[in-house]
């Protein structure tokens, strides 16, 4: 369960500041995924960033009482100077996963499919190869909230098909957190809506329902 | 699924952070663990064959000329390399804030710790060395003597979260705290003995903490080494917890600035 208490953000510019968030209050149950909906800006990566804890609010608190992800889709999650194999091995560290280090490194080696470059600086790797890599690690790890920022399956047709199927399979266990822009994506994974509107949360137990309200709105 | 303890997860932050950091050390940077020996070797003899070709080679009261010098040079590389790669931490390590176990104070701490280890091992390299030569290179108070070398590293850890912080913040304060490591080298009394300058000096060059615990490494390494009037543990302590406390308030204050930067 994820629970958010009077959150609110806001983001200084050069000409003066403005609240992203307003006085949030939400419970996130476990075992219900859930879409953020909303027009660009209107705050839907930054509530994702609190979530993931990699940012912090101006006011209120956000309680965790799980396993959460990064949020997967992120560009930049690895260091450039590492091999892929140490950049998940320094990945699988942090997460205390000690005895299973060997495991995780082989899941995303052979989920990745990139071969000998596997141990190649991530520099030398071509944009598909890099998400390929971040795929893989993210489903290397059981969370129990995955969070999403727009990360949909990419790469050839193959590797879609696996990942998307890989994917799915794992949300059945897990729940999900998801931002996208795609009806389709967050109607076929998600059962709850959040509607980020002007600073406001507003729940739906529906995501349909949120789909509608959200389009109605913006007519 | 159970979740981790704060302790757990620094634990294993500060696990992954220092194998990644060995890792860079030895294999990425080229021929990284020779030049961790070789750089401090090469610098004692030069500055031996300097000193040799002047003559002043035994003008150091009570102590051995060579031990004195690396004692000094270990030291001082130690403090200065924990000091600059300590602030270049949090830069490097950008990619892995995304995960939020990783704080910038991990990377800098880890870092430190790092650079504390591997000058460590290359003292001790040296000095057994020199033993080796049969020259004496054995402490004479061996518990003081790590102690001392173990200040010398906290007061790199102490202005090295402090300084990461404002080198993040304000990128020139990295360029004017490397450009201060060459006087310092000098007025520190890591290569020359500073002994023999007129009191007035002295009077100024006491306030540099660095020279305190330089100095008192080298006392408690040699039974009747000469030192300055005024070096103690109290002053240099008082720089360390100071530079400390400073380091974690602003680590603190201004963690979320740093990692967005």
């Amino acid at each position: 369960m994820i629970r958010i208490e009077n959150l609110s953000k806001k983001y200084y510019n050069h000409h003066g500041s403005e609240w992203v968030l307003k006085d949030i209050n939400l419970t996130i149950p476990t075992n219900v995924s859930v879409g953020l909906v909303g027009k660009n800006g209107a705050g839907k990566s930054t509530l994702l960033r609190l979530i993931a804890g990699i940012d912090t609010a101006d006011k209120g608190q956000i309680f965790r009482d799980c396993r959460v992800s990064w949020p997967i889709g992120l560009k930049n999650v690895f260091q450039a100077s590492m091999t892929g194999r140490q950049n998940v091995q320094f990945v699988a560290r942090i997460h205390g996963d000690n005895e299973k280090i060997k495991e995780i490194i082989n899941y995303v080696e052979e989920f990745a499919e990139i071969g000998k470059a596997f141990d190649d600086p991530v520099k030398t790797y071509s944009s598909g190869m890099k998400s390929r890599l971040a795929f893989g690690l993210s489903l290397a790890f059981d969370f129990d909230v995955y969070l999403s920022d727009e990360a949909t399956a990419v790469g050839d047709a193959s590797f879609k098909k696996k990942a998307s199927a890989v994917f799915k399979e794992r949300v059945n266990q897990a729940s999900l957190i998801m931002v996208s822009h795609s009806e389709g994506i967050l109607r076929d994974l998600c059962q709850a809506g959040i509607w980020l509107n002007e600073g406001e949360a507003i729940w739906f137990d529906d995501i349909n329902d949120a789909l509608k309200a959200y389009s109605e709105y913006h007519k | 699924m159970k979740v981790r303890t704060s302790w757990q997860v620094t634990k294993s932050v500060w696990y992954a952070l220092f194998m990644r950091e060995v890792l860079v050390r030895l294999w990425t940077d080229r021929a990284g663990g020779f030049w961790m020996f070789a750089e401090p070797i090469l610098f004692i003899i030069v500055m031996v064959g300097i000193r040799t070709a002047v003559q002043t080679v035994e003008i150091i009261a009570g102590a051995d000329m060579i031990p004195w010098l690396v004692i000094g040079l270990v030291g001082f590389f130690m403090f200065r390399d924990g000091l600059l790669r300590g602030m270049g931490a949090i830069d490097s390590a950008k990619a892995l804030f995304s995960y939020r176990q990783v704080k910038p104070i991990d990377t800098v701490f880890v870092r430190i710790l790092v650079e504390g280890v591997v000058r460590t091992l290359v003292l001790i390299f040296l000095l057994v060395g020199l033993s080796l030569l049969s020259l004496s290179a054995f402490p004479d108070d061996v518990l003081g003597f790590f102690f001392s070398w173990f200040s010398i590293w906290m007061l790199g850890l102490g202005l090295g979260l402090f300084f990461s912080v404002l080198a993040s913040l304000v990128s020139e304060v990295a360029k004017l705290v490397r450009v201060m490591m060459l006087p310092l080298l000098i007025i520190s009394g890591a290569i020359v003995p500073l002994q023999f300058l007129p009191h007035s000096v002295q009077e100024i060059l006491i306030y540099n903490p660095i020279m305190h615990s330089i100095e008192l490494a080298r006392l408690s390494f040699f039974k009747g080494y000469w030192s300055f009037p005024g070096i103690s543990y109290l002053y240099l302590y008082a720089w360390i917890f100071g530079s400390m406390a400073l380091g974690l308030m602003l680590h603190i204050r201004f963690e979320m600035k740093i990692k967005s930067l």
